[in-house]
């Protein structure tokens, strides 16, 4: 984004397992979460100048599901538009909208109910009608599949698998006790090579991010200040045997965007942390090879330095192996390094954090890839 | 930003009821190579894809955009889709140039299509925009929700149902100029006062049809556009804006927009004008391609666009306004507009392009001679979402 202002994430809401209480509606949780951010911001209702929504109308069962979300958010006489590809792809919309001069902030918010009578029926309808839909390929198949071409083309993987999923139950332990177990029960094969304590189980989860351009950030003194330093997407195709499953060109090429704009010319040794989307620790693995983090040859020796004492912690939150709001798993990855650089990650806080990256992947066995590289306020401002 | 944005390739579809020989991504791919070849790009040169694609159940496959990445030629390139329902290909265009005007890339594709007259019935999958629990079950679809508007529009400006029918035959007229445009043939008012009546006081050739069919457009930066000494037309306003939710707030006491008018649609315009520099759209705007899927809709929109009073519009039509060969004053849906054609996930897309191909003087025999402004909008959602654009020559 050579041309425009620079884009600072200013506030920060996660949600990432919402309990349904009975009582409240997702239109309720959603003006409650953007309240939140707001607030987080030192920002009011008056500040918003257009909002960047990420949703899916198959997981909401509604046909454009934004209009259901546009009042509770503040689209009312605002400039409010929807990407139903990706929660992640919001942000980049969000961040290209304050880019291009035509706004000075936005409100950038993904969710996912798990009211939908079944997940994994809503995503095999995404299949190809003719060919494919009469599989019973959802997108825990999708996982299962890739995960299996990865144990083909690199025999052994699935021990160090083993070893990434303990590792980030760990982190989510640490970083969301109440919520996540550090050790469950190993569960029955249900797609293999996944079990059932692989990917968790779905839940309600809501994030939202306030950013604005620099002169706002200034003029307003707001702080702290996550700013985006490089912005990186890309899609594979949508036919999965059209594809090297093992393989991810597609965050290959969102990473070379990303390090581009950042300057970034060794991604082993330029980040602090890194969350990435792990809905299996096979993913992970494809992710550190592809982002630059780990070669295949390093991952088994790698391993200790992603851990939370080690010299580039990955998933301090627990990533996707530990909460699962299924499409804003993505989004909540930039929002837990935007919030590390702000200082406000909770529990989970590695102190001193100045540059961070966010991989955020969604869509079968990986098929949209998005990289988010972010720098702490008072370092980069 | 740095520099304009400008188009430099628009694609169609001869849109129709039915498009048996080809398959949802192939209408799409036969839009991206119209607008590739009208480029004269190749598929190397485009940097990021823009997706347009309302909801998914229109064309009966759920995340359909991901079964468009190849036939948009974006595999490991920058894609999102973005859906706003009916304003979607306003948006879809609006967001690529929200990716080059950032910096971000210089030169950008916006592509989709739609077969809304193959999914079944397409107001069964629009009631499904309203709420579950307070307004679906009325039931509602899109059809009754703006003969609510017309019956209002028609209480407070005195608009007739003969006032309506004139706007079918104004727009039939344009659309039987137009190779794309699905219904072609001209009508007579009498035809459209006789036709079957659908939701009082909207007939059925009051109504817009259900298209089948594709439409993508080139954007690119100015600077690259002369590096490579291509001709364009420039965006030179934009904007978007949204009204409530439930109709139920749009009408009765206490209503907070009057359902008769389109009071988001005139925020969005102000809003393009202001960023076009447009003073006074009466005298500078001569072409307009506005979202009218009903012929009771076209009236607030003109004068949402701030070319009629309120309420003055359906007298100007009688005296033969907004018509291709009018005296004076721009035109409105040179092309047939929304109510001869309506591919929902490109329609609004449609108007952008109509209105450039008139500023770019490519518009064939709907052309309007000299026209050097245009404007285009859409409407998305229950009437919500707005999205508006200014294309110059």
């Amino acid at each position: 984004m050579a041309a425009g202002p620079r884009v600072g994430v200013v506030g920060v809401t996660i949600r990432p397992s919402i309990p349904d209480d009975g009582h409240h509606s997702l239109e309720e949780h959603l003006h409650d979460a953007m309240k939140a951010t707001l607030a987080d911001a030192g920002l009011t209702t008056d500040d918003l100048e257009g909002i960047a929504v990420g949703a899916n109308d198959q997981y909401d069962g509604r046909a454009i599901t934004v209009m259901m979300a546009s009042a509770p958010l503040g689209g009312v006489d605002r400039d409010i538009l929807s990407t139903p590809s990706s929660g992640e792809h919001a942000f980049i919309l969000g961040a290209l909208r304050i880019a291009s001069g035509q706004f000075r902030t936005q409100l950038v918010v993904a969710w996912s109910p798990i009211e939908a009578s079944s997940i994994p029926e809503a995503q095999r309808l995404a299949n190809d009608p003719l060919f494919h839909r009469r599989l019973p390929l959802d997108e825990l198949a999708a996982a299962a599949l890739q995960a299996n071409a990865l144990e083909h083309a690199e025999p052994g993987t699935g021990r160090v698998a083993d070893g990434v999923l303990a590792a980030g139950r760990r982190n989510g332990a640490r970083a969301f006790p109440k919520l996540v177990k550090a050790d469950p029960p190993k569960g029955r094969p249900t797609r293999w090579p996944l079990r059932e304590d692989t990917v968790p189980k779905p839940v309600t989860g809501i994030v939202a991010l306030m950013l604005a351009s620099e002169d706002f950030i200034r003029e307003r003194g707001l702080d702290p200040v996550a700013w985006i330093s490089g912005m990186g997407w890309a899609t594979e195709t949508a036919f999965l045997g059209d594809r090297d499953l093992a393989k991810a060109p597609a965050l290959e090429s969102a990473a070379k965007q990303a390090y581009g704009e950042a300057g970034v010319a060794d991604a082993a040794t330029a980040f602090d942390l890194a969350e990435v989307t792990d809905v299996t620790p096979y993913q992970a693995l494809i992710a550190l090879d592809a982002l630059g983090l780990a070669s295949r040859a390093q991952w088994r020796d790698k391993l200790p330095e992603f851990g939370p004492d080690g010299r580039l912690p990955v998933n301090l939150s627990g990533g996707v192996a530990s909460l699962n709001p299924v499409f804003c798993t993505g989004l909540i990855r930039i929002a837990e390094v935007a919030n590390q650089l702000r200082g406000r990650a909770g529990a989970h806080q590695k102190p001193g954090v100045k540059r961070g990256l966010a991989h955020a992947a969604s869509g079968p066995a990986m098929q949209y890839q998005t990289v988010i590289i972010l720098d702490a306020g008072r370092n980069a401002a | 930003m740095s520099g304009r944005v400008g188009i430099i390739g628009i694609g169609q579809s001869n849109f129709q009821p039915r498009r048996n020989d080809a398959a949802y991504p192939d209408l799409v791919r036969e839009a991206v190579v119209i607008a590739m070849r009208d480029a004269g790009l190749e598929f190397d040169e485009i940097e990021a894809v823009v997706y347009s694609l309302s909801p998914d159940a229109m064309v009966g496959i759920g995340t359909a955009e991901r079964l468009g990445v190849d036939a948009v030629g974006a595999r490991n390139k920058r894609f999102l889709r973005i859906n706003t329902g009916g304003a979607t290909g306003i948006s879809s265009v609006a967001t690529a140039w929200t990716h080059i005007a950032s910096g971000a890339c210089d030169v950008v594709l916006t592509a989709g299509a739609d077969k809304v007259g193959e999914c079944g019935d397409s107001q069964t999958v629009l009631n499904k925009i309203w709420d579950p629990m307070y307004e679906r079950s009325l039931p509602l679809g899109t059809i009754n929700m703006l003969a609510m508007s017309a019956v209002r529009y028609a209480h407070k400006y005195g608009m007739t149902q003969e006032d309506m029918a004139r706007v079918v035959v104004k727009n039939r007229r344009h659309a039987s100029k137009n190779p794309h445009a699905h219904l072609r043939t001209e009508t007579t008012i009498e035809e459209v006062l006789a036709s079957r009546m659908i939701s009082w006081p909207v007939k059925l050739f009051d109504c817009c049809p259900q298209s089948s069919g594709g439409c993508a457009m080139v954007l690119a930066s100015e600077r690259w556009i002369r590096q490579r000494g291509l001709e364009a037309v420039w965006i030179t306003g934009l904007a978007h804006s949204s009204e409530t939710y439930y109709l139920g707030d749009r009408m009765g006491r206490g209503y907070t927009a009057d359902h008769a008018d389109a009071h988001a649609l005139k925020a969005s315009f102000k809003k393009s004008y202001a960023m076009a520099g447009i003073k006074d759209p009466r005298k500078q705007v001569h072409a307009a391609e506005l979202y009218a899927p009903f012929s009771n809709t076209e009236f607030h929109s003109i004068e949402a666009a701030d070319l009629a009073d309120l309420g003055a519009s359906p007298a100007m039509i009688r005296e033969g306004a907004f018509a291709l060969g009018a005296n004076a004053g721009a035109v409105v849906n040179p092309s047939g507009g929304v109510l001869c054609t309506n591919a929902i996930a490109v329609t609004a897309m449609v108007r952008v392009a109509e209105a450039a191909l008139q500023v770019w003087g490519r518009a064939g025999e709907r052309q309007i001679k000299g026209a050097r402004v245009g404007i285009a909008s859409g409407n998305g959602g229950d009437h919500q979402f707005f999205g508006t654009m200014v294309v110059e020559a």
